[in-house]
């Protein structure tokens, strides 16, 4: 485990890591630049703002050249060069819009178009798609090919995630040279030859690997489609809100994709200190649960005799159930460290101050596979988190089989639970829980456990309200609300005011931050954190920033997949 | 150009204006009597009537003008001719509709069924709904349409009833009409969307010199 003592902020995202090298100066579109020797070009020009369109060149990827849209005139060479590959040296003239590398992006350009099937209609990428941007940009003319075009398979499943359109594929091995190289899973190749080249998978070797949903991001042409996003939504509808990936204690950065209040995907964002440009396919599908089977009343009674109810009137029902059991070893508060560090701080000053707990059990989700790479077997974003909040509350952390154990042993007379994540079977702890009395339930989602409290209060997930999630190296990531909360779902931190408030506490929290800029200061770990500057929180006042549907909101990361 | 008043003196008939009211009365009674035993054209079009009867009303809504070719009205989703929408849910519509009265959901036809309608383009929409009552009857949708898959040559443009629900009209109440196919349609071109198995591999040589000189 990593030293605990300090949250350790992400830094900015920065380019790959050379050892030092000499510095050259150069001259690029009459502008003086100095980079380290060896620089591309391409990342040379980007540095004093000048792009270069380009297809198969990635940051993190080796350089294949293979594309030719980022065509240069470099006064070393009698023709254009490609950017990408050639290296940045000493008094070199790089001219990026004269004439000829107009002509040679157009004619690039028109090459790649040849075969294409200029389906945009029918595709997904349409909206954030290099052909099309590079088309109106550089190209801009009708097709001249006089035969029929190249027909190629329209749709063919790689494996369970990734569909491909070989007839859009521009061939520029940015996905196979990925599999080989970040993965370590070579399970794409290009076959064929000329006209006929395609990418495709081996013989009875699906596209399987926990990370090939990169590929679709990668993809700068709409040949790699995500199979679950496929045809759900249009691109340029969606709109991005920075957020934290729920899937492990990893806690990749994504943008949470979303639009008309509910959440469409989850992309990946450059993060260097937590999970570079990637994330892997289980975290991918792991937005799932912000959509479906959510809880969105509030539920005086268990599951099958419940009755919906007012927020306030079931908190009180809950309070008057729990008041007698206030300070006792018989009354077990369960949290979940699926809950963001704000959630968690409020219901903990709930259980410690209100309720006058000494324990806290940690349910959350079981354990599964990890990987090497970002995976994490702890299936929980905020394990370390709980831990902190627990430490700074002089709350006992015990493990779920204790709760079990105790159970068992009849020594627990009721539950409060924040989060309905169990990591056993939920059918048998609801079993378990069928005879407690009183069970409060705070839950996200649907399920066995929810139905089983005699009070259920509906929370909403990190797609609902701001807040923090530290991951297994102690890294504070803050995640932005995307839209309102649904129905009458409610973070849990206001759960625990509406209770702490039933109890005669006053709390003035309005939002999240009052949480955290109240409570935080009593985490040590969390001393150095300042929520506002945390990387991916834009600078918006209190709310949501509310934009008309079809407005780009879209960060500029997003436009740019370099 | 200015009239010529003619300044003749009235006849002595003129100047005992009975007579002349009695004529002016038979004018008038002989077109009533006309139009009251004859038989109208019914014909909308009023310069294509035929027969003695001289009546110009438009008995609406028995009788209809026939509208003008680009004339505006209820839309239709235009199908294929295995009676498949055209529409392959791009949103196009849905996106430059003024009055956002266009709702769509997009589905696939599933890959290993050979009777899905159709096979080249996957995407169809499983949903479409148009609430009329909202419409401002732009016609934005058909322009912005790159399949030709939504038009407003219904013909119709006063359609009643008593419920709001009635005007939310959909995908299965939308898809009417003659079908209509172009040579460019991509399932003209080929089965399904697996690779077609092509004669002579090298592309260079599929294309063949075109006759007459182009
Ligand atoms: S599928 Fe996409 S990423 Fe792969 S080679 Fe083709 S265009 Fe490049
Ligand atoms: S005619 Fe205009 S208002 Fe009516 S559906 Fe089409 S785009 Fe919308
Ligand atoms: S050749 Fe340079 S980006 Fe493809």
């Amino acid at each position: 485990m990593p030293d605990d003592t300090k949250p350790r902020q992400p830094p900015e995202p920065q380019p790959r890591s050379v050892p030092p090298r000499p510095r050259v100066k150069l001259t690029i579109d009459d502008r003086e630049v100095e980079v380290d020797a060896g620089t591309n070009l391409l990342e040379a020009a980007r540095a004093i703002g000048v792009q270069i369109p380009h297809y198969c060149y990635h940051p993190r990827l080796s350089i294949t050249a293979s594309c030719r849209m980022c065509l240069v005139e470099a006064s070393n060479s009698p023709k254009p060069v490609p950017a990408c590959q050639m290296p940045a040296t000493e008094c070199l003239v790089v001219q990026t819009r004269s004439a000829l590398v107009k002509e040679a992006q157009r004619a690039t350009l028109e090459f790649l178009l040849l075969n294409h099937p200029v389906d945009c209609a029918v595709c997904d990428q349409a909206g954030e798609c290099k052909l099309q941007d590079y088309y109106q940009e550089h190209d801009a003319q009708p097709s001249r090919l006089a035969g029929p075009k190249i027909q190629k398979e329209k749709r063919r499943v790689l494996g369970p995630l990734v569909t491909l359109d070989q007839e859009r594929c521009i061939l520029c091995t940015r996905c196979v040279r990925f599999m080989c190289e970040v993965a370590g899973e070579p399970q794409l190749g290009v076959f064929g030859r000329g006209s006929h080249e395609a990418i495709d998978t081996f013989p009875d070797k699906p596209l399987d690997s926990n990370y090939a949903g990169n590929t679709v991001d990668l993809c700068p042409v709409g040949a790699l489609t995500n199979s679950d996003f496929r045809f759900t939504a249009r691109a340029f509808f969606l709109t991005a809100t920075p957020s934290v990936c729920t899937g492990c204690a990893r806690g990749c950065s994504v943008w949470l994709d979303h639009f008309n209040g509910e959440t469409y995907r989850y992309r990946p964002r450059e993060n260097v200190a937590v999970n570079g440009p990637w994330m892997c396919d289980v975290g991918r599908l792991s937005y799932k649960p912000l959509v479906h089977d959510r809880a969105l009343e509030v539920k005086i009674g268990r599951a099958g005799e419940g009755r919906t109810a007012e927020g306030r009137e079931a908190a009180r029902f809950a309070i008057e159930k729990l008041k007698p059991l206030a300070g006792s070893e018989r009354l077990a508060f369960v949290a979940s460290p699926t809950a963001s560090v704000e959630d968690l701080l409020a219901t903990f000053r709930l259980a410690s101050e209100g309720l006058k707990l000494k324990r806290v059990f940690v349910s959350g989700r079981a354990a599964d596979k990890g990987d090497r790479l970002l995976l994490r077997e702890d299936r929980n974003p905020n394990r370390l988190g709980l831990d902190w909040v627990a430490q700074a509350f002089g709350l006992k952390v015990e493990p779920f089989e204790r709760l079990v154990e105790e159970i068992d042993a009849e020594r627990v007379k009721g539950v409060l639970a924040v989060g309905e994540d169990v990591p056993t079977d939920p059918k048998l702890v609801a079993s378990l829980l069928l005879n407690l009395d009183p069970v409060i339930v705070l839950a996200t989602n649907l399920g066995p456990v929810a139905g089983m409290g005699h009070v259920l209060l509906p929370s909403c997930p990190c797609s609902e309200d701001d807040g923090t999630f530290v991951n297994f190296e102690g890294h504070a990531q803050r995640f932005v609300a995307a839209y309102r909360t649904r129905g009458q779902s409610r973070p849990h931190w206001t759960w625990a005011a509406t209770l702490l408030e039933e109890l005669g506490v006053e709390v003035g929290w309005r939002s999240a931050r009052d949480v955290f800029a109240e409570l935080a200061p009593r985490v040590a770990q969390l001393a150095g954190f300042d929520w506002a500057s945390a990387p991916g929180y834009l600078t918006h006042p209190r709310g949501l920033r509310t934009l008309p549907a079809a407005a780009d909101a879209r960060h500029g990361i997003h436009r740019e997949r370099s | 150009m200015p009239y010529k008043v003619s300044n003749e003196k009235l006849t002595l008939r003129e100047q005992a204006y009975l007579p002349e009211m009695i004529r002016g009365l038979g004018v008038t009674a002989r077109h009533f009597l006309r139009n009251l035993f004859t038989r109208r054209d019914p014909a909308p079009e009023i310069l294509d009537r035929e027969g003695p009867c001289q009546i110009t009303t438009v008995q609406y809504p028995e009788e209809k003008v026939e509208y003008p070719p680009g004339y505006r009205g209820l839309h239709r989703l235009v199908p294929r001719e295995d009676g498949s929408p055209r529409c392959v849910a791009c949103y196009m519509c849905a996106t430059v509709c003024p009055a956002q009265c266009i709702y769509i959901e997009a589905g696939e036809y599933p890959a290993d069924d050979p009777s899905a309608p159709n096979r080249v383009i996957e995407r169809y929409p499983t949903k479409f709904v148009i609430d009329e009552l909202r419409c401002i009857v732009c016609g934005f949708c058909v322009e912005a349409c790159p399949k030709d898959a939504i038009r407003m040559d219904t013909g119709l443009h006063a359609v009643s009833s008593e419920e709001r629900r009635a005007f939310m009209l959909e995908r299965e109440a939308l898809l009417r009409g003659p079908a209509v196919e172009h040579p460019s349609d991509p399932w003209r071109k080929r089965e399904d969307s697996s690779a077609p198995e092509h004669g002579e591999k090298e592309a260079h040589r599929r294309i063949s010199p075109r006759k007459n000189g182009g």
